[in-house]
């Protein structure tokens, strides 16, 4: 592919820009199991610039992949077709904070945990913080629709977004949404963006809602002999009209992995479950989590502890933060893929998708940890597989096979809060074939030469495995 | 194959024996980024190839023969400063740091030219005088006495960590590093200049990256938030010269802090260094006529961010009641 980088300089500067293999090379991997060099890297600061290079792309039809963090689970920004990754990186101001609108207007490559810093001593927080939130973008989030342990009582990042401004693949400026909680102004197009992982616009400010920072927290921690019994618990937490403000799920390969790799001494049982309540009546989160207790011990979740303090609940809450990368050190010679790693289901299934995903990790030799944010409905795990054989990523194609069609037949979804990317979509398109052609419609009306990430979602190809160059080396 | 071709070979590809060992374990990397929160060389650079997963990324490109090394692979190789905040966060237990030390091995034994971070010698001012050599922890310095007549300071490109001790401690200035990754005393003094030009700015605080980084994480507020203080990672305490401390006092601060590890806990042993090298400092300033309690050296255990924010308020408002420095218009000689 031709790419003028003299007139790539021209916009963002000779520093932000390169075509050297040291940077395509990296760049052209993310979280997941993808890899695919591009063809140039460039790191734009203005809102103009992002125009401009949009411009010079469309009018040369050239992929363009715009990339945060570079968290994502699922191959959202690795670059299929080649052209240019737009690394949002450098757009990290955080514009403007007004607590008495309760919201922010932030550039999109703010880092999460950076935008609660910022808003911690104003008494107030931005709530949607997935795990990976020390690193992961608000652009990012938006493009992913990401939530966190927290989305059980504070929703996902759709639920913040007020508005935002977002060049299209032809380089004009949108200004979408508002800056009040709710509008009914025409489309929602500012949602519409949400979980559009980089192929409908380029995010380059966005209005976020925020919340005021709860007085009290408090965490507690149960053990289960049995991962049916945890399952039955979140479930019944949820369907009690409890009001957790997380509620978390580890299984024993989770707990053993922490273990290992942080030395924290758990009590290597069948499953545990982390439940918060938070609020500004210590009473009434007292009583939150008094009546969580109780429906955890009819289950029979035992040595149950909790705590109000700040360091206590940070250490209860260590395992489950690390957890991802952990369970790369569960079994010597195995190691962690991103593969089949946030379901979302009903809440009444939780514990038979968490037993089913062990039956059929166990059934296709490969080792599967069942954790997540279940109190949403998310559940998460990973496949554990030495990725040097290739039979082993057979296995991982009957495992996702096998697990996706079992998570349609519940009336679950693919992704509960990583995206679709190109893992994710053979299965994805095979639960959803309904909605392929009027997305298609949509990315058509906006994105007419198809240079956004292109070949992502509903367009992406039906064989994961081949979809790019696996980032392992097989044989 | 020839000696002149297996040199070629060699150059363009390198045989990577030590590297290979850790292909299991760079297997065990997830890409989750946690490694670069706090990797100091992606908060100058902001380059993804200059995360910690991206060095290994290449490392794992070259090792399996994805791709050959470049002189800019090679580069990014020797740019890491050895803090391991990156392999102390690494939960998928990848020895970061021992990897790259390997592949630097490598790289070297391959004929490859770098400068990295890497210290290196101008020659010309070198006296050969050797007070470095018994400063660096890693003995990545020696004296090569192989030409009586013309002795000269080596450096050890696969030990050096780059932490600048010998750079602030050589008399002569012969010691130097590359700019580019914000370490370098002009570099250091041009944040000096930025941090003091913004309103409200009294106090600067030059942090250790190994105990204080991962606790600023914390504690340091982006934009928006206005503080009256300004924080630089100076590395290694030990490398925070007078001259620098100076200039910042010249610039327009009111104090200046160091922040350095508690005695025993230094990696490199700079921070004993800072002490003496403060107290003498003290004696110039009361010279200068300026108060010696403006300057404080602080001692920090990693994730002592909270008392690092008490600290800092304290010293603010003690900066507060005694004011601004008073120039001497003179003489340009700073007084107060």
């Amino acid at each position: 592919m031709k790419i003028d980088i003299e007139k790539l300089k021209e916009i963002v500067g000779e520093n932000n820009v390169s075509d050297d293999i040291a940077d395509l090379y990296v760049y052209g991997s993310d979280a997941s199991v993808h890899h695919a060099l591009p063809t140039a890297v460039v790191r734009p600061k203005t809102i103009e610039e992002v125009q401009k290079i949009m411009r010079y792309a469309n009018a040369n039809k050239i992929p363009v992949v715009p990339r945060g963090a570079g968290s994502g689970t699922s191959g959202h920004t690795v670059p299929i077709d080649g052209g240019i990754i737009l690394d949002m990186k450098q757009m990290n101001r955080i514009l403007d904070i007004r607590p008495e609108d309760m919201l922010v207007k932030v550039e999109p490559g703010v880092v999460d945990d950076d935008l609660n810093r910022a808003l911690k001593p104003l008494g107030l927080f931005y709530p949607p913080a997935p795990a990976s939130s020390r690193i992961a973008t608000i652009g990012g989030e938006i493009a992913a629709n990401a939530s966190g342990v927290r989305s059980v009582k504070y929703g996902a990042t759709r639920d913040y977004v007020y508005g935002m401004k977002v060049v299209l693949a032809n380089g004009d400026l949108v200004n979408l949404g508002s800056n009040t909680r709710v509008h009914s102004s025409g489309y929602q197009l500012e949602r519409l963006i949400v979980g559009s992982e980089g192929t409908l616009g380029v995010v380059v400010e966005a209005t976020m809602g925020i919340r005021p920072l709860p007085k009290y927290r408090c965490l507690a921690v149960a053990n289960f002999d049995k991962l049916q019994g945890a399952g039955n618990a979140i479930s019944d937490i949820i369907s009690s009209g409890c009001e957790p403000s997380m509620l978390e799920l580890m299984d024993k390969i989770g707990i053993i992995a922490v273990n290992k790799a942080m030395d924290l001494g758990l009590k290597e049982v069948g499953a545990i479950i982390l439940f918060e309540a938070d609020g500004n009546v210590k009473e009434a989160v007292d009583f939150e989590i008094e009546k969580m207790k109780k429906i955890c011990k009819k289950h029979n979740g035992k040595d149950i502890k909790k705590s109000y303090d700040l360091a206590e609940r940070t250490k209860l809450f260590s395992g489950r933060k690390k957890l991802f990368a952990s369970l790369s050190q569960y079994k010597e010679g195995i190691i962690c893929t991103d593969l089949a790693d946030d379901m979302g289901v009903p809440n009444s299934k939780i514990a038979e998708t968490a037993e089913k995903i062990h039956e059929i990790a166990k059934k296709n030799n490969v080792i599967m940890a069942v954790y997540g944010h279940c109190g949403s409905g998310v559940i998460h795990t990973k496949i554990m597989l030495d990725p040097k054989k290739k039979s082993q990523w057979k296995d991982a194609e009957h495992v996702i096979e096998e697990l996706y069609d079992y998570i349609d037949s519940v009336g679950g979804v693919t992704s509960a809060e990583h995206g679709i990317g190109l893992s994710k979509a053979p299965a994805w398109k095979k639960a959803r074939p309904d909605m392929i052609p009027v997305m298609r419609k949509v990315k058509q009306a906006l994105d007419p030469n198809n240079i956004l990430n292109p070949h992502k979602i509903m367009d992406a190809p039906d064989d994961w495995v081949k979809a790019t160059n696996l980032r392992y080396k097989v044989g | 194959m020839g000696m002149l071709g297996k040199l070629f070979y060699f150059k363009s590809n390198g045989n990577f024996k030590r590297s290979k060992k850790w292909e299991q374990e760079l297997n065990k990397c997830i890409r989750c980024g946690y490694c670069y929160e706090l990797c100091p060389l992606f908060k100058s650079n902001n380059w993804e190839s200059d995360t910690p997963r991206g060095k290994l990324l290449l490392i794992y490109g070259m090792i399996t023969g994805e791709i050959k090394p470049t002189q800019e692979i090679v580069e990014k190789i020797f740019q890491c400063f050895y803090c391991k905040n990156c392999s102390d966060n690494c939960s998928a237990g990848v020895p970061i740091t021992d990897i790259l030390t390997d592949a630097r091995a490598d790289l070297i034994e391959a004929g490859f030219e770098v400068e990295g971070t890497i210290v290196k010698i101008d020659e010309d001012l070198c006296s050969v005088c050797g007070i470095c050599v018994p400063l660096c922890k890693y003995e990545a310095l020696s004296i090569d006495e192989k030409d009586e007549d013309n002795k000269k300071i080596v450096v050890d490109k696969v030990e050096c960590r780059g932490c600048g001790l010998c750079v602030a401690a050589c008399p002569a200035g012969a010691i130097t590093q590359k700019e580019g990754c914000e370490v370098t005393l002009p570099e250091l003094h041009e944040k000096v200049k930025e941090f003091i030009k913004e309103d409200g700015k009294k106090l600067v605080v030059f942090a250790c990256n190994w105990s204080m980084f991962p606790g600023m994480q914390l504690s340091e507020s982006p934009t928006l938030v206005k503080t009256p203080y300004g924080i630089i990672v100076s590395m290694c305490s030990g490398r925070v010269a007078p001259e620098l401390v100076l200039n910042a006092f010249d610039e327009g601060a009111w104090g200046v802090m160091v922040a350095g590890c508690p005695p025993e806990e230094c990696d490199h042993d700079g921070n004993y260094k800072t002490r003496r090298r403060l107290v003498l400092l003290k004696n110039v300033l009361k010279e200068l006529n300026i108060d010696p309690k403006r300057i404080r050296l602080e001692w920090f255990s990693t994730g002592e961010s909270a008392k690092l924010e008490r600290t800092i308020d304290d010293f603010v408002k003690e900066l507060e009641k005694m004011g601004p420095i008073k120039k001497m218009n003179v003489s340009k000689v700073i007084g107060g």
